[in-house]
């Protein structure tokens, strides 16, 4: 045969078979299958170590009740949801949303809330009579527009400092006596005198900056905090917001420098190992002390943030019920275990977090427990945390971690940095749709 | 002339071949590219796609946004310090392989390995290597007693770019000494016995005769590493994600932040159409002088 004949004949041949290749694995991929798989599939960050175990114990229940269904768990690691935010939104606009992922109730998620990728899920609320047992803080906190959208899987604390008491007891102070920052401080200085090596603070990254920011802010009082998630602190020059960062910049000269480098468990640890005495973290931080076996009020402790003792930080953990997902009764049944009282029994001693639901068993709790519920029922306030995606709305709380971070590692001023947060609110006022009022 | 001398059957199987990589190309770069600057110019704010024309306002935004100009000055730091960088050092390996020296070869793979890595491992070896309490560089300063030495490296907000610019540097000298090697190599033996002839030492060799003559290659390296740092996204959002605060943010990382954080699509396209104009403006005075106007002389 001709050559060049033939060579045009190969290539049709090969062009012919490289689209029908491709074709055929479009078409597979496409067409959807048609029973549903008995699978589920979640999307979380609880990947520290007591994290890993709360969430486990919480599969395990489910799993006893439903042992057919293959449970997928996506563990996505990056505090307060930093890593796995933006992978869900590609996935939600891919039209690949998962059969339930971790989400903070409140502000995080609006979005999906106004573009209409969330199911409403009244009839869950319904049927398990939830509204009797959720506080009216969190109900409220679940709902847009009235409708129910998430089921909360717990209550966190945020305003919490966590202390090392064998070394407090070393250098002869009483946690329990501190009462305002002048005192935190005093403590600091005493033991960093002692221990010229070691820094009295232990701090991480990234938004774990932005986390202690808002305890402090919140310690100059509870109309402060308000006016500031309602989107009302538009001035540079505002002075609880002066005051606010002159405190995190003497909180600043106690921590160890190398804190932009430690995720918060990493931090949380330093302060285990006795080369800190104080960490600020929310009550998540509880599991590490558990998996690294110290006992509470003997090798550990805690106060409330100085300022806020009055004050409960919530951060509330939830999950929904995403539009035209691959396994909607799967879906359902994970929210009904998420919010039953044998779910929430599992999974939270082990978290750190009280239960969202008040008749949960008390005695499975731990005695960090003991003072937090002890808390929990008798503040006065209550305010929704800001970089754990409930308080403010999204474009607010992530551009908030950089100028806290910025300001933290040197690279802005007080006084710039006062203007930028000012800015950042008055920038995105058109998205501070709710108005909170906390007292 | 008729048909069937244009469309000869060279021709023909040349187009079937080309087909595919053509209409890929248009639907993955050129059509993406129209769809990002139709976002761009659109309302869609939220998760919910929408491409009702709105304005401009986008753009007008972005030039009055602190973060978005500290972003770009990031970006032009990170080009005046690595391109600069990369192409000395470039041209430093290639020339000391020039000497004649035994298993150049083995050289070359080496000061080429970097390149091969993809930047992801790149940014977590250095993140590793650069870590303040247990990472390689400080502990080994500390132990061989030049322990003042070891500092923040890109925790240090002052000089944080620089030591993410030393790590580019690093990943791309090979490249551009393989680049110079070439160019280097291709410039005619006479030239060189003419200097030594006329008595040039091998300092005034390079300086006065090999280095003039290698424009092409200097020019094709800029382009390819300046291209390079508008883009440079994985290696930076591994290595120190941005931080500390926006010393190390660059247009592409502000862009994955607003989208996929903050969901402004629209903003976020507008950046992306920025960082578009830029790499253009670079690269289409190159592919001009290299393709268009008279037909000149190619290396």
């Amino acid at each position: 045969m001709d050559p060049k004949k033939q060579t045009i004949i190969f290539v049709l041949i090969a062009v012919i078979a490289t689209a029908g290749i491709v074709a055929g694995i479009m078409y597979f991929v496409m067409v959807p299958t048609p029973e549903e798989t008995d699978e589920l599939e979640i999307y979380h960050w609880w990947t520290s170590g007591g994290e890993a175990a709360a969430v486990g114990a919480l599969v395990d229940v489910f799993e006893g009740l439903y042992p057919d269904t293959t449970v997928t768990q996506r563990a996505i690691s990056g505090g307060s949801g930093i890593t796995m935010i933006p992978i869900i939104t590609a996935l939600i606009l891919a039209g690949e949303a998962p059969d339930a992922f971790q989400m903070h109730a409140g502000y995080e998620g609006i979005e999906y809330f106004k573009a209409d990728l969330l199911d409403d899920i009244n009839d869950i609320w319904a049927d398990n009579n939830l509204e009797t047992v959720i506080p009216d803080v969190v109900q409220s906190m679940c709902q847009f527009d009235g409708d129910y959208y998430m089921v909360p899987v717990n209550i966190h604390r945020s305003n919490v400092v966590w202390y090392n008491l064998n070394e407090l007891d070393s250098i002869g102070a009483d946690p329990k006596a501190i009462s305002n920052w002048t005192d935190f401080f005093d403590v600091c200085n005493d033991w960093e005198t002692a221990n010229p090596t070691k820094d009295a603070i232990s701090l991480a990254h990234a938004w774990t900056q932005a986390h202690l920011f808002e305890q402090i802010l919140a310690g100059e009082g509870i109309d402060v905090y308000e006016s500031w998630i309602n989107g009302d602190i538009i001035s540079g020059s505002d002075p609880d917001l002066l005051a606010a960062l002159t405190i995190l910049e003497t909180f600043m000269t106690y921590t160890n420098p190398d804190f932009n480098t430690l995720a918060w468990d990493e931090a949380t640890d330093l302060l285990i190992q006795g080369n800190s005495i104080f960490n600020v973290m929310g009550d998540w931080a509880n599991g590490e002390f558990l998996v690294a076996n110290s006992v509470y009020d003997d090798d550990y402790g805690t106060i409330a943030v100085p300022g806020t003792s009055n004050m409960y930080g919530l951060v509330v953990d939830a999950f929904q019920h995403p539009a035209g997902v691959a396994h909607p009764i799967n879906s359902d049944r994970w929210l009904e275990v998420v919010a039953s009282k044998e779910g929430q029994d599992a999974f939270n001693p082990l978290k750190g977090s009280i239960s969202a639901r008040t008749d949960s068993d008390l005695t499975l709790y731990g005695p960090y427990h003991d003072w937090t519920f002890a808390d929990f029922e008798s503040v006065t306030y209550m305010f929704p945390s800001v970089v754990h995606g409930s308080g403010a709305p999204q474009s607010f709380s992530s551009e908030l971690s950089a100028v806290i971070n910025d300001f933290c590692t040197g690279g802005a001023t007080l006084a710039a940095t006062a203007i930028a947060i000012a800015a950042l609110a008055s920038a995105n006022a058109a998205d501070f749709t709710t108005v909170w009022s906390l007292d | 002339m008729n048909i069937k001398k244009i469309i000869t059957r060279d021709k023909i199987s040349t187009i079937l071949f080309l087909i595919i990589p053509i209409v890929l190309v248009i639907i993955f770069i050129y059509i993406c590219i129209i769809w990002n600057v139709v976002v761009s110019l659109s309302d869609w704010e939220g998760l919910r796609p929408s491409y009702n024309f709105k304005d401009f306002g986008q753009y007008i935004k972005l030039f009055t946004n602190e973060i978005f100009l500290t972003s770009l000055w990031n970006n032009i730091v990170l080009i005046l310090i690595f391109v600069p960088g990369s192409l000395v050092m470039g041209l430093l390996l290639a020339i000391l392989l020039d000497q004649k020296v035994r298993r150049e070869n083995v050289f070359k793979l080496v000061y080429l390995f970097p390149f091969t890595l993809s930047f992801v491992v790149t940014g977590f070896l250095w993140r590793w290597m650069y870590n303040i309490r247990v990472g390689v560089l400080n502990t080994l300063l500390e132990l061989i007693g030049l322990g003042f030495l070891s500092n923040k490296w890109v925790q240090d907000v002052d000089f944080a770019m620089f030591w993410v610019c030393v790590v580019l540097i690093w990943q791309y000298s090979g490249y551009m000494m393989l680049i110079f090697l070439a160019g280097i190599r291709s410039i005619p033996e006479s030239h060189i016995m003419a200097a030594a002839v006329d008595g040039a030492s091998t300092f005034q060799v390079y300086y006065r005769v090999i280095i003039p003559q290698l424009k092409a290659p200097i020019f094709t390296g800029f382009v390819i590493l300046v291209v390079f740092a508008l883009k440079a996204f994985d290696l930076i959002f591994i290595l120190t994600g941005g931080g500390p605060g926006y010393a190390t943010e660059i247009l592409p990382i502000t862009m994955y932040k607003e989208v996929f954080n903050k969901r402004h699509f629209a903003y976020g396209s507008a950046i992306a159409t920025v960082l578009f104009l830029l790499i253009m403006i670079i690269v289409i005075p190159y592919l001009y002088s290299t393709y268009g106007g008279k037909k000149n002389e190619r290396n």
